[in-house]
């Protein structure tokens, strides 16, 4: 017997109850005003969020928010400010050094902060290896809770997917919150097409 | 009437201030959660429904297993399975020397510790890098986590300092926390990019799609496995859960209950792997399918391995992790202990008051304390029952079956607030030793909840 039939014949033999799986129907934190609970949690854990006004522009905003950023990376054709594309270098090491990087967002959680990243781009090193990272999202893409996100959670072909709430941390020396720990040191999160 | 434990206590104990550190610093923990608990509603449906999921999967846990492993080698991963420590630790080696891989960075799992993975490679000859910073510190001083969660919380910033110093080069005398993570910043990102492997645990993998989900709020799962062309994953059996919307339950209390944040930083869910790059999982039993034959202490693999329990324990907060024998410290510690080697982890069945409070936050509603007791009736089948704790366990075994007296017992309980501290703290009471007893509440749970004061 190899290893996989002899584990899988101990769990049927020595399985000495049996559980039916329960209805998970959880009545769910909602909010009346998800967009604003979605920025303040996002400030909550470390980020920052700003809803963009039609008369602004992205790559201003980005500019202003990172004036001494020299290494823009990304692969959205509406960053005109980008210095480089994460699809085109040869290897991820290739990415360290990014000041910034600009990514897409595809779902806020107003319970958390998180915002799910499906994979978009040829090297996911780009979500962790750059000092700052900029989500772009859209107003109506954010829920209210984890199960809502769940719900309607898509994969890319690259098949990763990640949920980023705020900045890189740690608390391992002495409890003490120190932001930037091995990956990002700051989180912006621009809140697009917000009616 | 000393077990092992209570002697490490004793003297992890002499040194007052330090003490009193390691019990405020995991106290605080314990608040925080608390808060982002008591925000949510249906905080404790959550941990009704993630017992619930837990029990079916792991009472299924053949089926969810062939299904994950199915759905992962669909998406191109190579799925191995270890029966043991040992094989866990060949097949790692293996994959590595297929890849002609040198260096390894890490993130945090527990797994790998139970398995002593660090040494067998390090003994190979393989260059194995922890890069969470507790993970990393502890590795760099050469000694184990204290904590499942926070590896390094026993520490001051002053002995952090002085190891960097001595090992990374960091300025003398500067013990500043934002100071010395920018120094292992440097220092780890430099391993990530000369790394020829990358090694995660799993919080979960998901038996409909074939996911590993890592959490971390330091990102260095990701950084590990984002630079290297090799991942390996080592999973334990029972981390497999059947699909995203159970998925939902456990991420909305997995960090809450650990550290108090509604979120993990990151919640990866690795699913292929990278163009041109090879993912493996490993499946590790190493004796939890045995657990699973045991009427009494199969729950122990609901396990979400949050850390709660140990910082809502007196015991625990009061003696450190490293008075515990085993290297899973606290109340799921001690059972799992029992669990690997009654024979060898008996001292820790004595570091329990049985205050059930373990039982309360746990978010996978484990019944730990009334395990821990039954443990303690077992010990004498043994020889290892101590005489002093028999009787205070007798008594409580009597109590619990006389339920009046018992409530009688919490009904007058305030009026200890009130006893001489000679009564409370005499030669008698092992408990007293270097413990403060906690403050009672004037008014009893059930007496609030029957008042209507809680609910
Ligand atoms: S019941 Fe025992 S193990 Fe659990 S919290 Fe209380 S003292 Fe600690
Ligand atoms: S036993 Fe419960 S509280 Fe303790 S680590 Fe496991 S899931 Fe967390």
């Amino acid at each position: 017997m190899n290893s996989k039939e002899s584990i899988l014949s101990n769990i049927r033999k020595n399985s000495c109850a049996d559980y039916e799986m329960p209805d998970i129907a959880v009545a769910a934190v909602r909010y009346d005003d998800s967009l604003q609970q979605f920025i303040d949690m996002t400030k909550a854990v470390g980020g920052n969020a700003h809803v963009v006004q039609v008369d602004e522009d992205i790559n201003d905003l980005i500019r202003s928010y990172y004036p001494e950023a020299v290494n823009i990376v990304s692969n959205l054709p509406e960053v005109t400010i980008a210095t480089g594309n994460p699809d085109v270098v040869a290897k991820p090491q290739d990415l360290d050094g990014t000041d910034v990087a600009v990514v897409r967002g595809e779902i806020g959680v107003a319970e958390n902060g998180c915002v799910w990243i499906p994979q978009a781009v040829k090297e996911k090193a780009v979500y962790f290896i750059a000092e700052y990272l900029v989500i772009l999202l859209s107003a109506d893409k954010i829920v209210n809770n984890m199960h809502e996100a769940y719900d309607m959670l898509q994969f890319s072909d690259y098949g990763f997917g990640t949920f980023i709430s705020g900045p890189s941390k740690t608390a391992d020396i002495e409890q003490a919150l120190v932001v930037g720990a091995q990956s990002a040191c700051g989180v912006t999160v621009l809140i697009l097409n917000h009616r | 009437m000393s077990t092992k434990h209570t002697k490490a206590a004793s003297a992890f104990l002499l040194n007052k201030s330090r003490a009193q550190f390691l019990n405020q610093s995991i106290w605080y923990v314990r608040e925080k959660r608390d808060k982002v608990a008591m925000q949510l509603a249906e905080w404790e449906e959550l941990r009704e429904l993630s017992s619930s999921i837990k029990c079916h999967t792991v009472t299924h846990l053949d089926t969810y297993l062939e299904q994950f492993a199915s759905q992962a080698e669909t998406n191109g991963v190579i799925v191995h399975w270890a029966k043991d420590a040992n094989e866990h630790n060949k097949i790692v080696y293996d994959i590595l020397q297929q890849h002609g891989a040198k260096k390894l960075v890490k993130s945090k799992s527990m797994l790998t510790e139970e398995c002593h993975l660090n040494n067998y490679l390090i003994n190979k000859g393989i260059d194995v890098v922890e890069t969470d910073l507790g993970e990393r510190i502890l590795q760099l001083m050469q000694v184990a986590p204290s904590h499942i969660v926070m590896p390094a919380i026993h520490l001051k910033r002053q002995q952090v300092g002085k190891l960097f110093e001595d090992k990374l080069g960091s300025e003398p005398g500067n013990s500043d926390p934002t100071y010395l993570t920018r120094v292992a910043r440097l220092h780890l990102r430099n391993e990530f990019m000369t790394a020829d492997a990358g090694l995660t645990g799993a919080n979960f993998g998901v038996a409909a799609t074939g996911d590993v989900v890592v959490c971390t709020n330091e990102g260095n799962a990701d950084m590990s496995t984002s630079l290297p062309p090799l991942h390996i994953v080592s999973m334990g059996i029972e981390k497999v859960i059947p699909d995203y919307r159970s998925l939902a339950v456990f991420t909305r209390l997995l960090a809450r209950s650990a550290t108090g944040q509604p979120s993990t930083t990151y919640t990866s869910h690795f699913r292929k792997a990278r163009p041109g790059c090879e993912m493996h999982i490993v499946l590790v039993d190493n004796g939890r399918s045995d657990i699973l034959a045991n009427p009494q202490h199969w729950e122990t693999l609901k396990c979400l391995r949050c850390g709660a329990c140990m910082n809502t324990c007196p015991v625990y907060r009061r003696s450190g992790g490293y008075s515990y024998t085993y290297f899973i410290p606290g109340p799921i510690g001690i059972n799992l202990g029992m669990l690997r080697s009654p024979r060898a982890y008996s001292d820790n069945v004595s570091a329990c008051s049985l205050c059930c409070s373990c039982d309360n936050v746990c978010p996978a509603k484990i019944n730990l304390s009334e395990q821990i007791y039954s443990w303690r009736q077992g010990l004498d089948a043994i020889h290892k029952a101590d005489p002093m704790k028999k009787i205070i366990s007798s008594g409580l075994k009597y109590l619990y079956g006389h339920p009046t007296l018992y409530y009688m017992g919490l009904k007058y309980a305030p009026l200890i607030n009130r006893l001489p501290r000679n009564i409370l703290y005499n030669r008698l009471n092992a408990w007293g030793k270097g413990r403060e007893l906690p403050t009672f509440a004037r008014k009893s749970f059930s007496e609030m909840w029957k008042k209507g004061i809680v609910r």
